[in-house]
């Protein structure tokens, strides 16, 4: 049971993302219990929780990686469950990965042109053919590219790099630049900041507010640090031992008691 | 994170289900064949079978190295059939002086331990220097390098062995003590069959204590389950990788004059075969998992030596042994196909 | 007191000479010396097996030299260096001649069948054992120190000296396909300059030494000149000079077998089949990660279709035209591979291998079954394949006189189906097709996350690498007139892999480059046939630990049109370039 019970209807918002009672057991251990979520469209939320709550594991549910044992989960009026990886990708989810998995030993300019795969048509006997469409493709996904590159701040110069050499916040702002090529309508970002010194959390707070407003996009974080829950999310749920245990704004996420023993309670002495 | 397909392509599971239909129909209507023909006397497959446990057992022993080294590095050490190969090889020319010279079979007993000595210690030298040469620079490289590494170390050490003794097969000159056959419960079994079950359950026996027992293997299980972890606890892992390695080789060079005795001949390509079916025995029993190996290893040697009669025989097929290699192979692509975790196997490692 | 050489150094040395010493036991043990020992470099003065040992030597003296990379190394004088490279040379020289020495007194050959007395009395000049052991010693120690000064003189004369022995090496080793031609053509007089019955004479060593020694001083300023001038060039102009430099490419393959004579041209047939292969095995190892071991099936497809369908002996015996037959022969490839690729799909990549490579020999031992006789000849295969292409060509263009028969007339179907399969290559690699291909090999379950179907590219992988391998295997039926099964063995599989490794996995001129060396390079040494694969298990072995992305790596595209970009980068997050919602 938590907190808040199952989280109020709200018939006039605009559902981008609704999943309920979604359970996910491996052998013995329960990642993911009855969780119910809804994601407005154009909000940011946040999903926060200690280690192991099962944050990660939903977002590998929500993008088809792993089935479900039950539960269902709803994006933009199609059901997800069952569909392949890449199916889903073209539905409009993207994300990006905690341990940051770039394609190592591809530039930095494929990274994201694979990306935009989803969106581009060329089959393989036109390009076999080299018609004159193909390229034109070629030619637009790699301005785009480009011009995604300056948007999560990685400067053009290493466009022709490898992606295994670059430093590591640049990796993470490629793998974002990857995610957003697709033209997602929602992002899931997994911890985006890890390991980021203040300066490039605050840089990434604001470009994720700036994705929000400039792209329309919707968006879903896992974050540990709380300043920049607290700062860019609408709002937030709160994830323990695979179970969601609080939903609420950021204020009332802050004063929630529950969660400050499960979590920010920890936190704090940290 | 475990990689999943989606369950609804048809082309892909359609081809599937054509596969384990066919193989079933072939596997029931060949057997149906031949048992009802009542071509082979009960004799002649209990002579099959037990020649299979022997086959097996070689297989087995080979199989080991594979699962051994696969615990400890998860990867598959191609080259392993090679190891078994040099061994066998060297050795012959021991053999070859001990029968020329009387030894052989005026002190038989003797004159094999020396010659399972030189075979071991030489396929155990092999393997360490592989593992020091080719595979240690490569541990943490992606899983296809040290994999192509391994083939090309195949290639060389078989090719190097054809340049060095020659690649004229050899015969290993026969022990008089062994000519003949036992009478086991009343079952005859020929003693060269009974000696290689038996000498190959010793040394299972022996790997088993090794490895639940010693410290090294103690060792060994901790850094199959995590080297990190291994080396946090003060193991040398490196050490403990290299005694992997010279244990499966110990094994193998032993494997190899177990195969001189129940086929007399050997050559530098023998190692290709015995490889990957042994390959094939520490997947089917499931990699990575010791007891796995010794079942996988029986199962597919009775499997292969049974096989090949039990479909083919009664349908006509001409000249069935033949084919006893696609049997082996058969079953290495369905069992990885349809069953790579094998029948005891462990979950896969993470990717 | 200074120490002459540290304990460090000392053990780093006698490591070194150890290993030294081994290989060449090793090289004399295996029977290359013995194979390469009558095969003159320069006629009465060196010798090819010569040249194998004392490379051991020489390298391992460089090596040495090379050695003290710690802080103290830079005090190290060069007279030091050099007495490193001396010892190492020592101790594998002696080595060498204590086996000398023994193998001398004692017979071995019962065991080791190479050591033969012609080997020994090669490898010890002649002399009496005591002496022997003191010149090959001597000779050792020589050559090592040779080795370590040319690693401690300038740049410049170690790369002078090392290109004018590969020149020298490398004339004395084309002469079976220059000697013949030249002759043919009536250069007596040059032939006759250059070899001396199997082997190069003294002045035309001296001649390509110095050859080689000019070419690699001018080297260094000539590339940069050019390099200097393509930079400087324009990009349009750039594309042009690519363009022409493809121009000569091509001419210079077509006029090839026009000026080699018949025997290059079958060496390069052989070389043109395996590219073809390698071309199409790059798309499923180099451009999607799978490792095919079992590529030969597809080869082998391809030969036994063509040859059902087109011989009238064979068991279909409809005799179809070879170019009717073609497409069937593909599409069945194409099916193939699918049929193949299917069930491996969701194996992990050494699984993989090891199903293909059991896929492979099903293939073979099926196809030399007793029991598939009847349809597909077993040992004996099917023959009676006839060729489309005509027996010779003969055509005068006035200015120019075309003349082809047997290979030369080959050779042309089979580059041009290479050039069409490497530019087809090529446009993939470049496109969204080739880009999910490397994601995937990246990393497989990121790659089907960001949209890619890993099914359905791992299955176009397969067919499309199925296809190009049967027609090879086509073409390869129909240069022979027969197909057996004895030339469908996992060999093929690993020469097509190791091709590939060399080159690098994706690059296709590496993969071009690959077959050249690994196919055309044997050919031309007769007494290397025996070790072959011997070389191709070493080259998989040692690229791998030395220089896994191949010879000419896959150069990631670059980005002519965007060069100029680069000069406004900006390092902050606040760039007003906002790029439109694409429409989806
Ligand atoms: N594929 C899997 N197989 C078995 N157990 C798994 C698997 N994936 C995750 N788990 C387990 O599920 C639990 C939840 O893991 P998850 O990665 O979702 O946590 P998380 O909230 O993302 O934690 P963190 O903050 O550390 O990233 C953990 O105990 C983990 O060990
Ligand atoms: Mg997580």
């Amino acid at each position: 049971m938590s907190v808040l019970g199952t989280p109020p209807p709200s018939p006039m918002a605009d559902v981008i993302l609704s999943v309920h009672h979604l359970t996910k057991r491996f052998e013995g251990l329960v990642a993911n219990r009855e969780i119910d979520f809804e994601i407005p469209r154009h909000a940011i939320v946040s999903m926060i929780g200690p280690n192991g709550a099962g944050k990660t594991t939903f977002f590998n549910q929500l993008t088809g990686i792993i089935e479900p044992t039950s539960g269902t989960i709803e994006f933009d009026g199609t059901s997800v469950i069952g569909m392949a990886p890449h199916e889903v990708a073209e539905l409009g989810i993207a994300r990006t990965y905690q341990n940051i998995r770039l394609f190592a030993d591809m530039t930095v300019l494929a990274n994201v042109m694979v990306g935009r795969h989803v969106r581009m048509k060329a089959q393989w006997y036109e390009a076999v053919l080299g018609l004159p469409h193909v390229a034109r493709e070629e030619a637009a996904v790699e301005q785009r590219a480009l011009e995604l590159l300056d948007l999560v701040g990685l400067p053009r110069r290493y466009a022709d790099d490898l992606a295994k050499n670059l430093p590591y916040g640049h990796q993470r702002r490629l793998e974002l630049a990857r995610a957003l090529a697709s033209d997602p309508k929602l992002l899931l970002l997994d911890e985006p900041t890890a390991g980021m010194n203040p300066g490039e959390t605050r840089q990434m707070t604001d470009l994720i507010a700036r994705l929000r407003r400039e792209l329309e996009l919707t968006i879903l974080l896992i974050e540990h640090d709380m300043k920049v829950v607290m700062g860019v999310s609408e709002r937030i749920t709160v994830l323990d031992y695979g179970e969601r245990i609080a939903e609420g704004s950021p204020e009332e996420i802050r004063a929630n008691p529950r969660v400050i023993e499960a979590y920010l309670g920890k936190q704090a002495t940290a | 994170m475990r990689f999943r397909l989606p369950q609804r392509i048809n082309l892909v599971s359609t081809i599937l289900w054509g596969l384990r239909i066919v193989v079933a129909v072939l596997v029931l209507a060949g057997s149906w064949a031949t048992l009802s023909s009542g071509k082979l006397s009960p004799d002649a497959w209990r002579e099959l079978v037990v020649f299979g446990i022997a086959q097996g057992s070689v297989y087995a022993l080979i199989a080991l190295g594979y699962t051994l080294v696969y615990g400890v590095l998860f990867m598959i050490n191609f080259a392993h059939g090679d190891v078994f190969m040099t061994g066998a090889m060297t050795a012959f020319f021991v053999a070859r002086n001990f029968g020329e010279s009387g030894f052989l079979n005026a002190n038989p007993i003797v004159a094999l331990l020396i010659i399972f000595a030189v075979s071991m210690l030489t396929s155990m030298l092999v393997a360490i220097a592989l593992e020091r040469i080719a595979y240690r620079p490569l541990r943490r490289a992606p899983r296809l390098v040290p994999l192509i590494t391994a083939i090309g170390a195949s290639l060389f050490i078989s090719n190097s062995i054809r340049g060095i003794y020659g690649e004229q097969s050899q015969t290993y000159p026969s022990i008089d003590a062994l000519q003949g056959r036992l009478d086991l419960f009343g079952i005859p079994i020929l003693k060269t069959q009974a000696l290689v079950i038996v000498s190959a359950v010793v040394l299972m026996i022996a790997l088993v204590y090794f490895v639940e027992r010693t410290r090294t293997g103690r060792a060994m299980r901790a850094v199959s389950e995590d080297k990190d972890v291994a080396a946090l606890m003060g193991i040398n892992v490196d050490r403990i990788i290299v005694t992997t390695f010279a244990v499966g080789g110990l094994l193998a060079g032993a494997a190899g004059i177990l195969y001189a005795l129940v086929f007399n001949e050997v050559d530098w390509f023998m190692g290709f075969l015995p490889g990957i079916k042994a390959f094939t025995a520490a997947v089917l029993g499931g990699i990575g998992n010791i007891a796995g190996a010794m079942l996988g290893g029986l199962t597919l040697g009775v499997l292969e030596s049974v096989g090949p009669f039990l479909l083919l025989g009664g349908a006509n097929v001409p000249s069935p042994n033949q084919l006893r290699d696609v049997i082996a192979f058969t079953v290495l692509v369905l069992v990885l196909i349809f069953r790579p975790n094998g029948i005891l196997g462990r979950s896969e490692p993470g990717r | 007191m200074a120490e002459l050489i540290s304990r460090r150094q000392l053990r780093r040395v006698a490591t070194i000479g150890a290993v030294a010493a081994v290989a060449l036991l090793y090289l004399c043990m295996v029977g290359l010396i013995e194979a390469f020992k009558d095969r003159n470099v320069v006629t009465g003065v060196i010798t090819l097996g010569a040249v194998m040992l004392l490379a051991v030597p020489l390298i391992a003296g460089y090596r040495a030299a090379l050695l003290p990379r710690d802080a103290s190394a830079s005090r190290l004088a060069a007279w030091q260096r050099v007495l490193f490279g001396l010892v190492v040379g020592l101790i594998a020289g002696a080595v060498l001649g204590v086996f000398v020495v023994i193998a001398s007194a004692v017979d071995v050959r019962g065991v080791l069948v190479r050591i033969s007395p012609p080997l020994l009395e090669f490898l010890s000049f002649g002399l009496p054992s005591a002496l022997a052991f003191l010149a090959i010693t001597g000779l050792g120690g020589l050559t090592g120190a040779l080795g370590a000064l040319l690693l401690v003189s300038p740049v410049r004369i170690r790369n002078a000296v090392t290109s004018a022995v590969i020149a020298v090496v490398f004339m004395s080793m084309i002469e079976p396909l220059l000697r013949p031609r030249l002759e043919q053509l009536d250069y007596t007089a040059i032939s006759d300059f250059v070899y001396k019955s199997h082997g190069l004479t003294e002045a035309a060593a001296i001649l390509f030494l110095v050859v080689g020694a000019v070419a690699a001083i001018l080297w260094q300023p000539a590339n940069d000149l050019v390099r200097r001038t393509v930079d400087a060039a324009p990009v349009e102009s750039r594309r042009r000079i690519r363009r022409w430099a493809i121009g000569v490419l091509v001419v210079a393959v077509l006029i090839l077998p026009q000026v080699s004579g018949t025997f290059l041209a079958q060496v390069a047939v052989l070389v043109g089949l395996y590219m073809l292969l390698a071309l199409g095995l790059n798309i499923v190892v180099g451009y999607a990660g799978l490792l095919d071991l079992g590529y030969v099936a597809f080869f082998a497809v391809g030969a036994y279709l063509t040859a059902l369908l087109t011989s009238p002996n064979s068991s279909l015996g409809i005799g179809l035209p070879f170019f009717v037959a073609l497409p069937i022969v593909m599409l069945g490839a194409g099916m193939t591979g699918l049929l193949i690729g299917a069930p491996v799909l969701r194996l992990r990549g050494d699984y993989l291998a090891i199903v293909t490579l059991g896929f492979g020999e099903i293939a073979r031992v099926l196809f030399e079954s007793d029991a598939l006789q009847p349809w597909l000849g077993g040992v004996q295969g099917i023959l009676g394949i006839p060729s489309p292409f005509p027996p010779r060509i003969d055509l005068d263009l006035g200015t120019m006189h075309i003349f082809a028969t047997g290979p030369q007339v080959l050779y042309y179907p089979i580059f041009a189906f290479c050039a069409l399969a490497a530019v087809f290559a090529y446009r993939l690699s470049n496109s969204r097709i080739g880009r999910a291909w490397n994601a995937m090999r990246e990393d497989e379950s990121v790659a089907e996350a960001t949209g890619v179907s890993t099914v359905n590219y791992k299955l176009l992988a397969f067919a499309l690498g199925a296809t190009t391998g049967c027609l090879s295997g086509a073409l390869f039926a129909v240069q022979l007139g027969s197909v057996f099964p004895g030339s469908f063995d996992v060999f093929v599989s690993i020469t097509v892999l190791a091709v590939i490794i060399l080159g690098g996995m994706g690059s296709i001129p590496g993969v071009i480059l690959g077959a050249i060396v690994l196919i055309g390079l044997p050919e031309l040494l007769r007494e290397f046939v025996e070790y072959r694969v011997l070389v191709y298990g070493g080259v998989l072995v040692a690229m791998m630990l030395l220089r896994p992305e191949g010879l000419i790596p896959n150069r990631n595209r670059q980005r002519e049109l965007h060069e100029a970009d680069s000069e406004e980068e900006q390092e902050t997050l606040d760039g007003d370039l906002m790029p439109q919602r694409g429409t989806s």
